[in-house]
C-alpha cells in the first residue's frame, strides 16, 4: 500500500532524537520563564496587541526568541515522530494510526474543555499553552503503546 | 467474520512470519487476522487467497453480526 502522506521510518528516530530534549528543556525554560537577555531581539510580528494601547496589524516587537525555538523545535519534532512511517506501515497499522488520532483529538478536547469551565484569566494560558502539544504528545504517547502491545501479542504467541 | 486463515497456513507448514512476508504485511496484522480483531482489506484478502490457492470465500465467512 501506498501512502504519501508520511515521513519515511528514519525520521521516526530523528525526531526521537530532537524532541526528547527540547521538550524537556523547553518545558523547564517556560516554567521556570528563563529568558536570557541574549535572546531579546526586535522581531517582525503581523499581528500586534499592545498592553493597554493600540492594535495594529505587521511591525516589531521585542521579543524574547527561547520559547520560538524551543517550541518551533518541539513541534517539527513531535511532527516526525508521530508521523513517520513504521518499518513496515501496512493497512492494520494506518488503522491503529487513525483511532490514535481520533482519540488523541478527543482527549485533548476533553481536556481543554475541562480548562473551560474550570480555569480562568491568565492560568488560562497556562492549559492553551499545553494544549498547543499534547494533542501530538497523547497520540504519540496512544499509538506507540498499541504498537507495543501488539509485539508483546506476538511474543506470547511464541 | 470468522477467517480460518490459522487452518491453511497450518495446511501450508506457515509460520505468521513466513505468512507476513509472503502477503508482504507485518506479523502484527497476520495475528490480528487470526484472532479476529481486525479485518483485511479486499486487497490484503485476495493476497492471502492467492498465496493459499483457495477461493477468498474459502477463507473469509460472513457471520449474522457482518449483517447488523
Amino acid at each position: 500500500m501506498k501512502i504519501s502522506y508520511l515521513f519515511p521510518n528514519k525520521f521516526k528516530n530523528i525526531g526521537w532524537f530532537i524532541f526528547i530534549p527540547s521538550a524537556l528543556i523547553g518545558c523547564i525554560t517556560l516554567v521556570f520563564e528563563y529568558e536570557p537577555s541574549a535572546l531579546d531581539f526586535n522581531v517582525f510580528a503581523i499581528f500586534i496587541e499592545e498592553l493597554l494601547g493600540d492594535t495594529y496589524f505587521s511591525g516589531f516587537v521585542k521579543n524574547n526568541i527561547l520559547n520560538e525555538i524551543f517550541g518551533i523545535l518541539t513541534i517539527l519534532s513531535s511532527i516526525l515522530v508521530a508521523f513517520s512511517k513504521e518499518k513496515l506501515e501496512d493497512e492494520y497499522i494506518s488503522k491503529i494510526r487513525l483511532e490514535s488520532l481520533v482519540w488523541a483529538v478527543y482527549l485533548n478536547y476533553a481536556i481543554l474543555l475541562v480548562g473551560f469551565l474550570f480555569i480562568f484569566d491568565l492560568a488560562f494560558l497556562w492549559v492553551m499553552i499545553f494544549n498547543m502539544f499534547t494533542i501530538l504528545l497523547f497520540f504519540i504517547i496512544r499509538f506507540n503503546w498499541q504498537i507495543s502491545k501488539l509485539q508483546k501479542a506476538i511474543r506470547y504467541e511464541e | 467474520m470468522k477467517n480460518s486463515i490459522k487452518v491453511e497456513r497450518a495446511k501450508k507448514d506457515l509460520t505468521q512470519a513466513d505468512l507476513a512476508k509472503l502477503a508482504k504485511v507485518s506479523r502484527q496484522t497476520i495475528n490480528a487476522m487470526e484472532l479476529g480483531k481486525y479485518v483485511p482489506s479486499t486487497v490484503l484478502a485476495l493476497r492471502l487467497a492467492q498465496i493459499f490457492k483457495v477461493e477468498v470465500s474459502a477463507i473469509f465467512t460472513l457471520e449474522e453480526l457482518d449483517w447488523e
